[in-house]
Order: structure tokens, then sequence, then C-alpha cells
């Protein structure tokens, strides 16, 4: 256990960024005054460490504080690391009303019967998230707390956020979690992204959409055309309509910051002049990726300014509007288009 | 899944107008230096223009035919030594364009090694002052890496470190590789140049800038001749795509890879990674359409990469197998020369 | 308004210290109160500077007088327009005979007219009218929830719907705790929009109406520490101090009525269990049953209960 702490603290001083670092201790909260003031921030990160272990060897501090620390990084730095979105789905007549104490007691003890040898460690942010780190360990080996599992679920909600999981793992806390949600299944939800943020915001709803709406919208009011002379005016009328459906179809304002779209296609070749493909049985596969530093932001432009034609395609508006970023496309079987097939 | 407006898989015949387009685009450079002898002006580009007006479309789709197919002798294992060719792959290359050297010599490339390792003494010293790296330059030829009798055989640069492995020559990595070649060089511009002057239109380099642009200043010193970037546009990428691809049937390109960077806020890749086996249809069916998601047309190809090889926009190329290396440095012999100021 | 006439009668010296002492402290206070008096002479030129402050407090109550009746004559020729356009051929022989300004006489009318519509938008919304846009020539439509607290307008919230064979939502920015399949899928199959959106509006409303509960209570009660919520306000654990009895106690509101703004259970902990079994914490229980949170906190407070 001795051992275990200590490299999960050199770990922790080696991955913290000195910028963040005392910020984080101080929101820790284990160290006393002195000690604080005592850090020399400026000597190698190989001797923080070594200063950190001190410290907590003279507070009597357990794996269990370090892995205190190690939360309130993650939870104030989550963009490390791919995470990967997924879906409760058919809920139990009471899922509404679990709360926290019963979800955390539930949860831990079904995984718990799941593995043997898992720790699991539970924190409500400000934001009503419930973040879970969850070491594995199997009937023969203690909890690995170099590797641990990130979970974040905001209860009442059909979300569910993960990052560094095996597809072991998986199965196992898909299972802790259904139940202790009350649901009866959980299902990918194909959306996956270094931003923590973008992809809660994009399911949680939590940015700017844009309807049609009765009423001038903020947008034509902030574009207004008026004297133009006729042509100029019409093309103008044509750029905010282009602009409207664009941010209809992907939002308005800062967008969440997704980084890209994987679309897997395993379509039959469609071209009258060429036969020999068109003719051709087996289906075409091609992967398109699509990458950007805010991909929401490149669509919509992409959109307003034409290079994608209105109205948008469901293949790119369905990003924001089913939340995903993983698309297959296969061809209906009767159907005379391309089309998207969710793969559950 | 939209070749459409941007199609890859175009037939030679209609290879032709894009390419007399290319040659009307390629701006004239920058480099406007003063040459003691001026003859090499009569260059490449005029002639190439003017002939293009004549020639018929049949006979420059055979020019284009010959010098884009396979290679007539197959195997460039059997010409070139394994381990220098060894050297150029693998590599990804910065390409650049050199105008034709005036009075290099095949024949005095050792005393090149040295007056190239002095130079850099001298010229580091002055940058950094007092350092004490040392340089060592070995200048090579690779011969065979050639097509016709015209083509200058392939210099090969390596420079390594004294000061870290002095004396272990053998198994020494070099901080710093470059090559001039010419491959298929158009013969009629060879032929014109004055008997002086050499054509190794194309320059690679794979190290750090500041050597580089130490290499590439000693060359302009000894030689009188300029370098500039040498970019390959769109339409040299989708020729290189289609050069590999149509290697499939031999060995496996494994994936087709293009990316498309389109001019939006902020600034949006799209890339489209083919199976091979569907690449390798597509090029032998020659034209393809899928419906689009977004216009491509309004952005350029950037980069394409197969398992035989992969070029960017910005003029870096990496030749990863053997078996296209002569047409690759054709066509990119052919771009260096179009590239080159009049 | 009390404010200000505090401040324009002041009971308090510049240096806020009382000027009238009570007459029965005897000689000493006496002293310090001519003292006080003494001293408060020197502070003249601080004097001065408040009549100046005063003086110019009062021309801007007078310029806001004037504005004001400005807008009261503004009001009543809207009214009168108003009038005018519910009986509008009568108003047309009228309009023909009035001389005023032409500008401003238009101006005054459209105003009316907006002022109008307004109303009968807010008239529209009270009888439980929605907005709705038709959308895509027809084939769609997209509805918009707004939602009110106790008079305040809180989040709106839109969803475009298929109008097909069945109603189907094709998009909506409802938060993903409000259960929209169950709510809407029901009425959606029979295509009755009045009983696919009434349940929906009634759950955002009482959402948005703890929601914003939940804010008061920690705007205007700094001394209650929240130890617990979630999302959807279903549940609020809120820690209370009481000042007499020198204790804690922990309070949970459960709202497991979705469709309400009010608690479903009250529950009290506490060390001093006489205390809760006492008449005046069992009120306290009835209190928060019965009234929103924040209230029902302010009353305790003003009853000294809690700190």
């Amino acid at each position: 256990m001795e051992d275990q702490m200590k490299s999960l603290l050199r770990q922790l001083v080696r991955r913290i960024p000195i910028r963040f670092l005392k910020v984080t201790l101080e929101k820790w909260g284990r160290l006393t005054v002195a000690q604080q003031q005592n850090i020399d921030f400026t000597q190698t990160k190989w001797a923080l460490a070594d200063e950190l272990i001190a410290y907590s060897e003279e507070n009597r501090l357990t794996l269990r504080h370090i892995t205190e620390l190690e939360m309130i990084y993650v939870i104030d730095n989550p963009n490390q690391g791919m995470w990967h979105a997924f879906q409760l789905v058919d809920p139990e007549s009471d899922a509404p009303a679990v709360e926290l104490m019963q979800f955390k007691e539930q949860f831990k003890s079904h995984l718990n019967e799941l593995v043997r040898n898992v720790s699991v460690k539970m924190k409500k942010n400000t934001d009503e998230a419930v973040w879970i780190r969850i070491a594995w360990g199997d009937s023969c080996s203690r909890p690995n707390n170099m590797r641990p599992t990130y979970v974040v679920h905001y209860l009442q909600t059909p979300y569910v956020f993960v990052t560094r999981l095996t597809s072991k793992q998986k199965t196992l806390l898909s299972q802790a979690m259904i139940i202790a949600t009350r649901h009866q299944a959980i299902k990918d939800a194909h959306l996956s992204g270094r931003n923590f943020s973008a992809i809660r915001d994009l399911l949680m709803q939590e940015y700017e959409q844009v309807f049609p709406a009765k009423y001038p919208s903020a947008l034509v009011e902030r574009n207004q055309i008026a004297a133009l002379p006729n042509i100029e005016r019409e093309q103008a009328e044509a750029e905010v309509n282009r602009l409207q459906m664009a941010c209809e179809a992907f939002g308005g304002g800062k967008l969440p910051q997704l980084q890209s779209v994987v679309y897997k296609l395993e379509t039959k070749f469609k071209d009258p002049s060429n036969q020999t493909f068109t003719e051709r049985e087996k289906p075409f596969n091609c992967v398109v990726t699509f990458t950007s530093k805010n991909l929401l932001e490149s669509l919509r432009h992409c959109a307003s300014s034409g290079i994608a034609s209105t109205p948008i395609t469901p293949l790119l508006s369905s990003i924001p509007r089913r939340g995903r970023n993983y698309f297959v496309i296969t061809d209906k079987v009767s159907g005379p288009s391309s089309q998207i097939n969710p793969t559950v | 899944m939209c070749f459409r407006r941007s199609s890859v898989w175009i037939g030679v015949a209609k290879m032709v107008p894009a390419r007399q387009k290319s040659v009307a685009r390629t701006p004239n450079s920058v480099v406007q230096r003063k040459s003691k002898i001026k003859s090499y002006r009569q260059s490449y580009q005029s002639m190439t223009a003017a002939s293009r007006l004549c020639l018929t479309r049949a006979l420059t789709s055979l020019w284009l035919n010959t010098s884009r197919t396979a290679p007539k002798s197959d195997n460039i294992l059997d010409k070139v030594d394994p381990r220098q060719l060894a050297s150029l792959m693998k590599t990804e290359w910065q390409l650049s364009y050199v105008t034709p050297l005036y009075q290099f010599r095949y024949t005095q490339l050792k005393s090149y090694s040295r007056q190239l390792s002095a130079f850099m003494a001298a010229e580091k010293e002055q940058v950094e002052d007092g350092a004490t790296q040392n340089f060592k330059v070995s200048f090579s030829v690779v011969h065979g890496l050639v097509e016709t009798d015209y083509d200058a055989e392939t210099i090969l640069i390596q420079i390594y470190s004294k000061s870290f492995f002095a004396g272990q020559n053998e198994h020494q990595k070099p901080v710093w590789k470059g090559w001039l070649a010419c491959v298929n060089g158009n013969r009629d511009y060879i032929n014109s140049l004055p008997k002086e002057f050499i054509s190794l239109p194309l320059f690679g380099s794979s190290g750090t800038e500041a050597l580089t642009a130490l290499v590439k200043s000693w060359f302009q010193k000894n030689f009188d001749c300029c370098f500039g970037s040498l970019e390959i546009n769109h339409i040299s990428l989708q020729w290189l795509v289609a050069l590999w691809t149509n290697y499939h049937a031999e060995s496996n390109i494994k994936q087709l890879q293009m990316i498309w960077t389109l001019p939006v806020q902020p600034l949006l890749q799209v890339s489209y990674a083919v199976n091979p086996v569907d690449a390798w249809e597509l090029w032998c069916s020659v034209k393809g359409d899928q419906p689009e998601l977004v216009d491509l047309s309004a952005g350029s190809l950037s980069s394409v990469s197969t398992a035989l090889g992969s070029a960017k926009c910005r003029g870096q190329i990496k030749i990863s197998n053997s078996k296209c290396m002569t047409t690759t440095l054709t066509l990119l012999t052919e771009c260096a020369l179009l590239k080159m100021p009049i | 308004m009390n404010k200000q006439q505090v401040d324009i009668f002041p009971t308090k010296q510049g240096d806020g210290r009382p000027l009238n002492m009570e007459p029965a402290k005897g000689v000493l206070s006496h002293l310090s109160a001519l003292e006080v008096r003494a001293r408060s002479r020197q502070v003249q030129p601080r004097q001065r500077s408040r009549v100046e402050e005063l003086r110019a407090r009062a021309e801007a109550l007078t310029v806001q007088r004037d504005r004001l009746k400005a807008e009261i004559h503004a009001h009543k020729g809207i009214e009168k327009h108003k009038t005018r356009l519910n009986n509008r051929g009568a108003a047309a022989a009228e309009e023909e005979m009035e001389t005023e300004d032409n500008e401003n006489e238009q101006l005054l009318h459209l105003i009316a007219r907006v002022m109008d519509l307004k109303q009968l938008l807010y008239a529209h919304h009270i009888i439980g009218g929605y907005d709705i846009t038709k959308t895509r020539r027809g084939k769609g439509i997209c509805v918009t929830l707004s939602t009110a607290y106790e008079g305040v307008y809180l989040e709106t919230y839109n969803m475009e719907l298929d109008v097909g064979p069945t109603l189907k939502i094709s998009r909506h920015n409802v938060p993903p705790f409000i259960p929209l399949g169950e709510l809407c899928e029901p009425a959606g199959r029979q295509k009755d929009l009045r009983g696919f959106l009434d349940p929906l509006l009634t759950r955002l409303n009482a959402f948005a109406g703890r929601r914003q509960q939940l804010r008061l209570v920690k705007e205007l009660h700094p001394s209650v520490t929240v130890m617990e919520s979630n999302m959807l306000c279903s549940i609020l654990v809120i820690l209370l101090s009481t000042p007499r009895e020198k204790t804690t106690l922990l309070c949970t509101l459960n709202y497991t009525d979705h469709t309400r703004c009010l608690p479903t259970g009250v529950h009290f902990d506490c060390e001093d269990k006489k205390l809760l079994e006492s008449s005046k914490w069992k009120n306290n229980r009835k209190l928060l049953m019965e009234t929103p949170v924040h209230k029902a906190l302010g009353a305790m407070k003003n009853m000294d209960c809690i700190g």
C-alpha cells in the first residue's frame, strides 16, 4: 500500500503542470499551511515529489488521500485522453427518484459483487456531476491505482461519460451502472473526443440552439441588410438565409469544441458513367474523417458560405441533432440513396 | 465519396488539358538572380509550352503515357545499389527545385565533401559563437537512378556530426541527408543547356532547416545556381494517387488516404481513407462519383498517402517502396523543371 | 421610496451618530451629548457638501417628474388611439378631423398597436396558447415553450416537430432529464398536439419554478447551506441553524411529483429530538410543505426559528 501511494503521488506530480500544482494542492487541503508555503516549486519534479512524499508521511496520509488529489486535478482538467459517451435506455419507473446516497451505495456494492478487487471513489462536483474513479483489479491482483477509469454521470439524465476503459471493464461498469441508475440497458452513444465539456454540452443541450421562430431572430437583426441595391440585396438575403439555416443545423454562438467526425461508408457505388463499378455487388468501402479545431463551427461556416449546400444534408446535421460523431452509412435495402444507419 | 469536381480518377486524355493549365498557372519565380552565363534561361517552360501548343492530343498522351507508366527496365533493384536506395526511402523529404549547376564535376566529389565541411564549420562559428560541433560531409553518386542517357546521375549528400561518434562512421546515422536528382528530364531542355551546366532540378532534404540553408548557400556560391520551394500542387498530388494506386496489383497499398483542407473558420480537414481493393478497382474503372457532403473543390488537396508513399502539398514526399521510385521521381522532376524561373 | 425619504430628511448626522439623546441617562451622558454636538459644528464643510448633494438630487427628481408627466401624456394619447383602434369605423371618421402633428400621430398609432398586440399575446399565453411556427412548408412546426415563475419569465425551450401521420420530435433543446419520449409519445401517436404539449409545459414550468426557488434560497438566505440538490431539482437538503437552541438541523425536501413546485415530503434531522417534536417545528414543517421554500425560510427567519 505504501509503495502504491508513493508511486501514485510521483505519477501525479509528473502529470500535473507546475502552474496547476499549487492550486490543486491548496484545494486538496491535506497539507498544513506551513508545509504548503515551504514547497519550492522551482525544483525538479522528482525532488518536488520527494518533498510531497515526506509531507504525506508526516501527515500520515494514505493512498485514499492521494486518489483524492488526483480526482481534484482530473475534475478541473478533464481534457486528457479520449472520452466516450454512453446512453442509458429503458428506465424503470423509479429511475427519476434515484438520489446520490442511494446511487453511491448501489453502484459500489454491485461493482464489488462483480469484481472482488476494485476500489471506487466518488465525488460530486458543484455542477451536479457525479465523478467516479475506479481502480480495477481482479481476483488475484489488487486494484491498479495507476490507471484508473473515470466515469461522469449526471443523475436523472441518460448519459454516462467514460475515459480509460477496456472492453472487459466496460461490461462490468455497464452492469453496475444500469442497476444503480435503475435502467434496463446501456448503449454506445457513438460520441467521443478529447474535449470532455464539448461532449457533455452536446448531449446535455448546453449550447445555443437556433430555431425557426415567428419573431425576427437576433441573427437577422444583427445582419441588417437595409438600403442595398436590388441584386446585392437579393444576394445578401440569400446569405442571411444560408446563415440562418447553418445556425439552425449546427447552433449559434460559440459551439462545443468537437474535433472530429467519422463516416464509415459501406455504400454501393453509384455513377451512371461508370458501369463496371455501379454494377459491382460489393459496397464501396471508404472512411471519411472531418477534423478541425472546432468541427461544428467549421461546418457551420461551410454551410453559411455555400461550401456545403443548403438544405444541409442529414449526414452533417445529425452530428449535433443526434449528438454523435461516428456514423456507419449503409444502403437502405429499398431506399434510393445512402442513409445513416445507427449501429447499436 | 465526392470526387465529382476534384476528380482523382481522371483518364490520361482528360489529364492533358489539366496539365496545360498547370503550366499556365505556374507562377514565375521570385528568384531574380543575375547569372554570369544566362543560357539556361532558354528554359524548359518556354520550350514545352511552345511544343505543347503544336502537339496533337494523341501525341501528348503518348508522351505522357511513356513517361507515366512503369519504366521499361522494371526492377530498379537491378540498377541501383540497394543500400543506397534504402537511404533514399522511408524518409520524408522536403523538396526544392534547383537551377542547373555550373561546372559541377562528378570527379571532384571528395573535394566537395571537404569544402562543404569547412564551409559549414566556418558558417556555424559565425552563427553560434564558439560552437564546438563539427560536421563531416560525404558526397556520393547513386549510380543507376536515371532513366535516359540525358539524365545526370543522382547525388547523395550526408552530413554526420563529428562530436558525438568520432571515428565510427560505419553505423553512424547522418544528422542531415539530401539529394539532387534528374529522372526522365526533358531531353530537349537538357540538350539546350551549354556544356558547362548540369541539370539536377530536384533537390530533397531531410534534417534541420539551418543545415539545409547552409548546404543550399554553399551550392549557390560554388555552382552559381539557385533554389526555390517546390510545392506539389493538387493535380500532381492526384497524379501520385493514380501512380501509386496502379501498383496495388503488385504490392499492397494497404490504404489510400487523401486529405483536403477547406478554407473555413476554423480550418476544416476532410480525409478520405479508401479500402485498397476498392481504390484499385475504382482506378481500373477510371472515374468516380459519390454523393457529396461538402464541395471539396472549394478547398485543396493537401496530402495523399498509401503504403507506397506519401506526399503533401507543401512539398514533402516520402517513398516507401522501391517499385514506384522511378515513376514518382519522374513526376517530381517534371514539376521541378516547370517551377524553374525563366 | 422609503429609503429615499430617509435620505432626504436625515435623522442622523453626517458622522452617523444619533442627535437626540435620551434624557434619563444623567449628567455624563448629557455632557457627552454636548460634546458630540460641539464636534458636529466643526464638520460644517461636510454638511455643506451634503446640502449640495441634496440639491442635486432634488434636481434629478424634478427631471424625473417631468419625464413621468410626459409619459403619462403620451400614454393618454396611446389609450385614445387604442380605443379608436378597437372601434375602427368611428375612428376613420375621427381621424379625418385630426389636425395634430402627423408624424407624432403615426408613431403613437404604432405604439398603440404594438401594445395592443403584446396584450393579446399575453392573453394568448394566459389561456394556455402556444407559439407555433410552420416550418418546411408545413411539413413541420416549431413550438416555443416559455416558462415562468411568480411572474418572472425564465428559460424558453423549443421543439421542432414533424407533422406526419404521427407527431414526432425532430429536434429540441429540452434538458435530458425531462422524459420527453415518455411524456409525448402516446399523444404524438394520436396527433393530439395539446395532449402532447400540455404535460410537457407543466413539467417544464414546475422544473423552472423549483430551480428558481433554489436560486432564491442561495441568494436570499446566505446563512442556509445547501447540502444536496440535483439537476432536476427534485431533492433539496439544507442545513439550518437555530439561534435560540444553538443547534443545527438537516432539512430534506423531496419533490417526487415533478409537475409541482412544492415538495411532497419534508423531513428534519436533528440531535435534539425534543426540538423536532415542538409545535413550532411541526408548524415549520407544514410551512415548508405549503409555501415555496425560499419564502418559508424567510418566514422562519422572521419568527427567529432559524439564523
